[in-house]
Formats: structure tokens, C-alpha cells, sequence
């Protein structure tokens, strides 16, 4: 049994017949290609999935498609704009916050809806709120640099 | 002067990362691709009397089904170790890719490739497998008395010893011994620990009935990888190639060989399909059904003088190594060689590394390769003789430390060592003097601690390690190298890139690296022992400088000059004002490789060889903070310094360093596979295994000594594994500082330390 699904992905209308058992991250990435969500443990315990739907930040891989019906979707993908980096993707690659790069997607993710909520966030306040998040790379500690130095820029670019 | 050597290069894959736009192995779909699902055993130790797969064959959607039974018999080992041991030893081959008797739960019983995941998944519930159970056992010391239940009666001269005891000796210990005039001895109990990279195994497999295979792999050693599987096979290894996609998420040891068995089973379905099979593991069987970091015991003993020397050092490890020997033995050796023998100058050493077979899932390579294991017996001692001494713990290290030039137990020489700076600035970093032995009171009680140690550059000569790449100049000059190196994360192909372009003398920019790849490159023993960046690193010099000489030769014949008078730097071939016409103008190095090409010449250079090894050295301060009602553990601050030589890249290298720290504070204090018997181990999901997260990370402070290595390129170092090392010991010392109790047993979870706390402050807590 199919269900009708109607849903924007980075600002595109998509309508598919999905069988509503899927999870979201299934349908971005099997359905839709858009590999770039990953799938860390396929149990809302890494973060890896992380994408953004009507402004917040959601595990993609415990989410069933269907909550995806009418909904915004913002995926790693839509990020850039023209080849042009967002300033959180820029951070994260020259602050060498970036290793294996498998949980960057949702890290970035997650930094984005952060900084949309709170543009100035403390130390404390990344560290917590993106504690959800996990990188068995980098130890956090260039993460935690590049959320905040990009949250200074984007500062800097609302002001400009 | 360095024009990228040194310099804090932004890493050549992150836009890549960045966007999700890089493909990892678990992103390759191809056409008409099956998907499997493995059948694994419910026993620990069990004969595999029959498997019926027909009801999972007559279902819908179901392609192939691979058993003992329609599959290759052949007897491997996973790990890289197959290929590279070194004669007159010889490696454990002792797995098959599903066997007749299975001796752990978890092992491998059948394999099902089906048109959908959700499929493949319920055929394996339809096979039927009927078991005979056999007798198991678990823990080491069980499994080395007489009598025990044998897990590898066939590959274990008995009591489930795996591949020999590995002797380290050094002096006469036994005649030294008497020398002492304080010692110490203790036994470490350490815990099984996983490596949790993010992207879990993976292979999709494809087999063309010409005979070609191509598999899409997690694997951190490709080259190797591929020799496995053509070996299994007994397909010619030209006919397989191994890719990364080429981006791996993480390895940190677990893949140095084949991704568990993902690329066997990928590539027997599809063979058997002869249509591409994708089988990547789910976090459960990523945890539970590949190896671990060995738990075991270590029995050290060290005896000094009253000033302080070292005068004798006796080691017995024990570890855990499982239901089949993967690392086994070659990782108890370097447990020996580099956590015992490697960090002082003791002139009298004995050392017996056991690897003990159980009817657990394997252990193996993990950061490290059994030298944090080593470092923290020999430091417990160390920090032991101190208090005895009533000697400061930095002065008792500063004193003993190995030597440049030092007779030492390893078939190389110290070239440089600059420890005695990491111990002097982690110590000044953490506030050494003013903190360390401040008598602590009340309920939250803080302490300091150190430790150091040293590790390897590359596994030559402990283990056949080389390098062999391809180096080019294309028509329009730019510069191509080839290596089947992967990239599982730590940058070294950004690294690789900017000691290429250095040394040939060209821009970064328009320089680049194909990799991960065995069709691209020639035989690279991949990626681990800390060694890429310094291995490969020096034959890139080595290349790179017999490139330019090839370059400069032809230029100078085209030119009509002297060769010494022409040099290239930054892409363009500079003539010395007094002889050369190119005085005034010089000449791109594009224009002059057209010239070439109209010619019929191609600036082309390729090299293999055994890289020098160089050891990087490392100590730790770390400052903690023990809550005294709860037992728990808060680590403050790591200072962790390092001696990589000259870091290639510092952001590279910092990156490394801090990793390696929260991996270690997670050693030290929360990680931990627990076994239950009859079920297996507990820790099947990221939820159910204490990792680090961004919350509770310590602070780091990162330190790269003003260092050099006369061997490294450059004057690198290996830097991969290092920061795992000494942490753990660190923060054990520290702990002993705060509450006064040494811990021998790993991690310091809160149970186990208010336990201890009770032991030795009694039930009245009131009175702390």
C-alpha cells in the first residue's frame, strides 16, 4: 500500500507514492538520492541523520516519511547556493573541524538550526545543544571553534 | 623557506565532506543491485550440523543464498596480517567465511542477497540452522588453564594460545633484578573497547561473469583488501579492484585488512548472483561482530634504584583476542615492544605477550595497536616507584626517558626524541608544580597525573610494510600523483599533496592525488600504524625529487643550457642570471611539458620502497575532578604534547591530537564491552556504549614541541595513534592524586570507583 506524498526538499515541490513504513532518511536517500543524510545507527542515537524540517532540527533516520507531508525540508544539499558555501560549511573545512566527514552533514545541519534560533550562541550552549551530535574523530573540540566563529560571520553578514 | 610544508593547508576533500556530495560506501547503488542481510549464530561456541535455506529460497525477492555450502572453503585472516607477515613467521589463517563451527555469537552462518534490504532481512529468519552446542569460554585466565574448552584446537598448540608467546628480550632481568633497590608490581585489568567509527563496515560487491570484480569498500587498506578477496576466491588478483569511493568514514584500525567480512560476503552473493550486492553492517553488527581494542591483564614489575634509575622491567600481557587471531599476535608484540620496552631506558627487559583465543567476537587493531594497553602497566609502575621514592612523577620520567641514540631493544635507531620537552610542557601546561600532590579534601576532590609514551611511524620491519606510487606531469604541467592510499579521514591525502608539490615544485593548487583506488594505483599497504603521511610522505620526496631532476634534465637539453643553472619553483623552470638565457623570463612549466608532449615525452616517475620508521614520542598532563558521594569522574583539562617532528600541516596534526585525547578519556572512564554469558556482549548500539560527547569534552590544550626528525620527510613523524597513548595513564595518575586510590582496572565508571572509595574511606562518607 502506497501512500500520496506531498513535500518541498530544498525548495523544490516533490510528490511521490511512498509506502508510509519508510523512514524519512530512506526516502531522501534511496528515493530521492540525496545521499548526502547519513545513516550513522538508524536509531536517533548519532545525529548523523540530522536535517531540518520547518526550521528545526530532526533525526531524518527514526522519522516516518509521512510527518514529511506539507512540510519545508532543508537537506545538506541545499545548503550551498551556486557552488557558493553557506558560512558553516566554510567554518567547518578551514577550521579543520572536518575529518572522516560522516557526521558533518548532520553536524552542519544541527549548527544551522542552532544559529537560527540563537545567533550567539555561548560555548556552553554549542556544546549542549549539539551534544546529540557524535564525532568520533575530531574530539569536538575544532567543531565547537567553527560553529562559533560561523555564527560570528553570519553576525557580521546579517549587520552588512 | 616551505611554500606548503608547514603551512595549515584547508583539507582538499572537505568541500566534498561538506556539502554531502562525496560519496562513502554506503552511498554506491548501482544498477541492479541486490541488497543482503547475514544470519549469525545465537551460540558462543556451537557445531553447525545442517542449514536448510530452502523456505527462505522460495520466497519473493529472494536472488542468492551463500552458506558454507556453495562457498569458497578457504582459510583467511580479515586483517592485512594474511599478507604481511614477515617470514620465518608465518600468519594465523584460521577463518572461513561461514564455518562449520561457529565460536562466538555473532558468527557468520549464511548470507542472503534479495531485491530489498526488508527482504533479505526476512529470509534469514526462514533458514534453518540446526546447532550443536559445544562447551565455551570467556575470560582469559579461564581459557589458559588446563582443561579448558578449546576454540581453535586446530591453530593453538594448546591452553587457546594463538599464535606463540611473543618474547621481547633485553639484558638479563633475572640477574638484574637484585640490583634494585625499590620496586613495584602490579596487574592492569583492561577492558574491551570498540571503535565506533561512524560509517559502519560496508562493501558493495560486483562480479562480472568475465571474471572481473569490483568492490566499493570501507576498507582502510585497500591493496591489501584486495589480495584477500582474490586469495578467498582464488581469482587472479588482477582481475579484482578494490575502491574506496572514495571517502571511508573513520577506521581507526577496525578495517586494516577487510571491513569485517563485508567485501567476502558482498562478493560471494554476488558472485553467486552475478549481480552487484551492496551489504553494509548495522550498527549491531558493527559492534558485535567485528574486533574490538584487546581487553585482558598485564603483569609488569619494575625495579629501580633510590635515586630514581630504572634498572629492570619484566611485562606479562594477557589479552583477549577472541574467536579468531586477526591482530592477535602481531598486536601483543607491539604492546611489548612500544607500551614496555619503547618508552625508557631500562637496560634490563623481559617481556611475554600472550594472545588468548575465547569464544568472544575478535579483538584486533584499534588506535593504538595494543601500545595504550602496554603504556598504562608500565606507567602504573613508574607512577608506583615515585610514590615509593617520594620522588616527583615528572622527575622520575625526565630522568629515565629514552635517549636519542639509545641502545635499544628496536632494529632501528632513535634519531630524535624530544619527550623530555612534551613531559616539561604538559606539565607547565596543567600546573604541574602547583597542583600535583595538594592534599584534597571534602566531597569534590581534584587531582593532576602525567604520562608519556612513544609508539611508530609505519609497522617496518615488524610487519612487510612498503609503499609504491606514480608520479606525473601532464601536458599542460600540472602535476598528478597515483597511490592506492585511502583517505579514512585524518587529511593525509591534503598532507601527501603538500609535501608532493614542495618537493617537485609546483603549485598546490593545480596539483592532485587520485586515491583509494587499486586500479589507480600500484601496491600501498594502506592506512594505519601512524604511518601515511610519514611512509608515503618519504616516497613522495623521494619521487617527487627524481621527477623534477627528469623535468630539469629535459629542460635544460630543450633549452640548450646547463641543468645546474635551471631550477623549478612554484611551476616555472628559473634559469641563474649568470649563465642561462632564461635569465629575464621564466618559462611556465606547461609551456615546457607541450614542448615535451609534441615531442612524444611525459615527465613520469614511479617508486617503491620500505620507508624508514622513526618513533613520534608524547606525553600528558591531565587534570580531573573526583566527586567523592557519586564516583564519578569529571576530566577537566588534557595538555597534550606532542613530538611529530615537523608538523606537515598543525590543524592536520591538532586534529589527530585531540580525537586521539577524547578517545582516550572515554578509555579511561566510561567505555566498556560487557559481556553476558548465553547473550552476548551487551553493547550493541551507540545507546547502550558510553561514548564522549561534545558536553563533556575536557579542555585541550594541543602542544607541537619545536621538534625534527633527521629521518621523516621533512622531519615528520607519525602522529595517527599518538594521542591515544598517553591519556588513559594520565588520567589515572590524576585520579590517584585526587582521591588517593590507584585504579588497576579499567574504566573508572562511578560504580567501580565508589566502590573503591567505600574500600579504602569506609561506609562514611559524612567523614571525607
Amino acid at each position: 500500500m502506497k501512500e500520496r506524498l506531498v513535500t518541498t526538499v530544498n525548495g523544490r515541490r516533490i510528490e511521490r507514492y511512498v509506502d508510509p513504513s519508510m523512514r524519512l532518511v530512506d526516502f531522501l536517500r534511496d528515493e530521492l538520492l540525496l545521499t548526502g543524510t547519513k545513516i550513522g545507527c538508524k536509531q536517533g542515537e548519532c545525529g548523523a541523520c540530522t536535517i531540518i524540517m520547518n526550521g528545526t532540527a530532526v533525526l531524518s533516520c527514526i522519522m516516518p516519511v509521512m510527518k514529511a507531508m506539507d512540510a519545508e525540508i532543508l537537506t545538506i544539499e541545499g545548503l550551498e547556493k551556486d557552488g557558493t558555501l553557506h558560512p558553516i560549511q566554510d567554518e567547518f573545512i578551514k577550521g579543520g573541524a572536518i575529518q572522516c566527514g560522516f557526521c558533518t552533514p548532520g553536524f552542519i545541519m544541527g549548527t544551522k538550526a542552532l544559529l537560527d534560533e540563537n545567533p550567539s550562541p555561548t560555548s556552553e550552549e554549542v556544546r549542549e545543544e549539539l551534544s546529540g551530535h557524535i564525532c568520533r574523530c575530531t574530539g569536538y573540540k575544532k567543531i565547537e571553534e567553527a560553529v562559533l566563529k560561523a555564527a560570528e560571520r553570519l553576525r557580521e553578514e546579517k549587520d552588512d | 623557506m616551505t611554500k606548503y610544508v608547514g603551512k595549515n593547508i584547508p583539507r582538499l576533500d572537505g568541500y566534498d565532506k561538506a556539502t554531502g556530495r562525496g560519496l562513502y560506501t554506503t552511498d554506491v547503488n548501482l544498477p541492479h543491485m541486490l541488497h543482503a542481510a547475514v544470519l549469525r549464530s545465537p551460540y558462543a561456541h556451537a557445531k553447525v550440523v545442517s542449514i536448510d535455506v530452502s523456505e527462505a529460497e522460495k520466497m519473493d525477492g529472494v536472488v542468492a543464498i551463500a552458506t558454507r555450502d556453495n562457498t569458497p572453503r578457504t582459510y583467511f585472516n580479515v586483517t592485512a596480517s594474511m599478507i604481511l607477515t614477515v617470514p620465518p613467521a608465518k600468519p594465523v589463517l584460521d577463518q572461513q567465511i561461514f564455518p562449520d563451527v561457529v565460536r562466538y555469537i555473532g558468527d557468520e552462518v549464511a548470507a542472503v542477497a534479495a531485491e530489498t534490504l526488508e527482504i533479505a532481512k526476512e529470509a534469514i529468519k526462514k533458514i534453518k540452522v540446526v546447532y550443536e552446542e559445544l562447551p565455551a569460554v570467556y575470560d582469559v585466565e579461564e581459557a589458559m588453564k588446563d582443561g579448558a574448552p578449546q576454540v581453535q584446537p586446530d591453530f593453538s598448540p594448546g591452553n587457546n594460545l594463538c599464535g606463540g608467546v611473543i618474547k621481547i628480550r633485553q639484558g638479563d632481568v633475572d640477574a638484574a633484578w637484585d640490583e634494585g633497590e625499590v620496586y613495584a608490581e602490579h596487574t592492569m585489568y583492561l577492558p574491551r573497547v570498540k571503535q565506533a567509527q561512524l560509517e559502519t563496515h560496508g562493501a558493495v560487491a560486483s562480479y562480472n561473469p568475465d571474471g572481473n570484480l569490483k568492490v566499493y569498500s570501507t576498507t582502510q587498506t585497500p591493496y591489501p583488501c584486495k589480495v584477500i578477496i582474490a586469495t578467498v576466491f582464488g581469482m587472479p588478483s588482477s582481475y579484482v579492484r578494490v575502491k574506496n569511493p572514495p571517502h571511508v568514514g573513520g577506521g581507526f584500525g577496525v578495517r586494516i585488512g577487510i571491513s569485517a567480512k563485508a567485501e567476502l560476503i558482498a562478493s560471494a552473493l554476488s558472485i553467486i548472483a552475478k549481480r552487484p550486492v551492496k551489504y553494509i553492517y548495522s550498527r549491531e553488527e558493527d559492534f558485535l561482530a567485528s574486533d574490538t581494542r584487546h581487553g585482558g591483564l598485564i603483569k609488569c614489575r619494575l625495579a629501580a634504584k633510590k635515586d630514581g634509575t630504572f634498572v629492570a622491567l619484566d611485562a606479562k600481557a594477557c589479552m583477549n583476542t577472541g574467536a579468531y587471531a586477526t591482530f592477535g599476535p602481531d598486536l601483543v608484540a607491539v604492546l611489548g615492544a612500544c607500551g614496555i620496552a619503547g618508552i625508557y631506558g631500562i637496560p634490563n627487559i623481559r617481556y611475554d605477550g600472550h594472545a588468548i583465543y575465547t569464544n568472544q567476537q575478535t579483538a584486533g587493531a584499534f588506535r593504538g595497536y595494543g601500545t595504550p594497553q602496554g603504556t598504562i602497566a608500565t606507567e602504573m609502575c613508574v607512577d608506583s616507584i615515585a610514590k615509593q621514592l617520594g620522588m616527583d612523577a615528572l622527575e622520575l620520567r625526565l630522568k629515565n626517558t629514552t635517549r636519542v641514540g639509545a641502545d635499544w631493544w628496536f632494529p632501528y635507531p632513535v634519531k630524535s626524541t624530544y619527550l623530555n620537552e612534551c613531559l616539561e610542557q604538559c606539565a607547565e601546561s596543567i600546573g604541574w608544580k602547583e597542583k600535583r600532590g595538594k592534599k584534597q579534601t571534602g566531597t569534590i576532590r581534584r587531582g593532576v597525573g602525567i604520562a608519556c609514551g612513544t609508539h611508530v611511524s609505519n609497522a617496518a620491519p615488524f610487519c612487510v610494510d612498503y609503499d609504491a606510487a606514480y608520479m606525473r606531469i601532464e601536458s599542460d604541467g600540472t602535476l598528478h600523483v597515483a597511490s592506492s592510499i585511502p583517505e579514512i579521514g585524518p587529511g593525509v591525502t591534503t598532507g601527501l599533496l603538500q609535501i608532493a608539490a614542495e618537493t617537485v615544485g609546483v603549485p598546490l593548487e593545480t596539483s592532485r592525488l587520485a586515491y583509494g583506488d587499486t586500479d589507480v594505483g600500484p601496491f600501498d599497504i594502506g592506512s594505519h600504524a601512524s604511518r601515511t603521511l610519514y611512509a608515503v610522505g618519504h616516497l613522495f620526496v623521494k619521487i617527487g625529487k627524481e621527477l623534477k631532476k627528469q623535468i630539469l634534465e629535459w629542460a635544460a637539453k630543450f633549452l640548450y643550457v646547463d641543468v645546474e643553472t635551471l631550477d623549478l619553483v612554484d611551476g616555472e623552470i628559473i634559469g641563474s642570471c649568470e649563465k642561462s638565457r632564461l635569465c629575464i623570463k621564466p618559462m611556465p612549466l606547461g609551456e615546457l611539458a607541450y614542448e615535451a608532449h609534441l615531442r612524444g615525452k611525459q615527465f613520469l616517475v614511479h617508486g617503491c620502497e620500505v620507508p624508514p620508521n622513526s618513533p613520534p614520542w608524547h606525553a600528558h598532563a591531565a587534570e580531573v575532578e573526583v566527586d567523592m558521594e557519586t564516583g564519578m569522574v569529571k576530566v577537566l583539562k588534557v595538555a597534550a604534547a606532542h613530538d611529530v617532528g615537523v608538523a606537515i600541516n598543525p590543524v592536520l596534526v591538532e586534529g589527530q591530537i585531540e580525537g586521539a585525547v577524547a578517545m582516550g578519556v572515554g578509555y579511561a572512564i566510561r567505555e566498556e564491552m560487557t559481556y553476558e554469558e548465553g547473550k552476548g556482549f551487551y553493547n550493541d548500539s551507540y545507546h547502550k556504549y558510553m561514548l564522549p560527547t561534545m558536553d563533556e569534552m575536557p579542555e585541550i590544550d594541543t602542544i607541537i614541541v619545536d621538534a625534527f626528525d633527521p629521518a621523516g620527510p621533512y622531519g615528520a613523524k607519525g602522529i595517527g595513534e599518538c594521542g591515544l597513548v598517553p591519556t588513559a595513564p594520565a588520567i589515572i595518575s590524576a585520579v590517584e592524586d585526587a582521591i588517593g586510590i590507584r585504579f588497576y582496572e579499567m574504566p573508572m565508571t562511578p560504580g567501580r570507583v565508589l566502590k573503591k572509595i567505600k574500600e579504602v574511606y569506609g561506609d562514611d562518607l559524612e567523614n571525607l
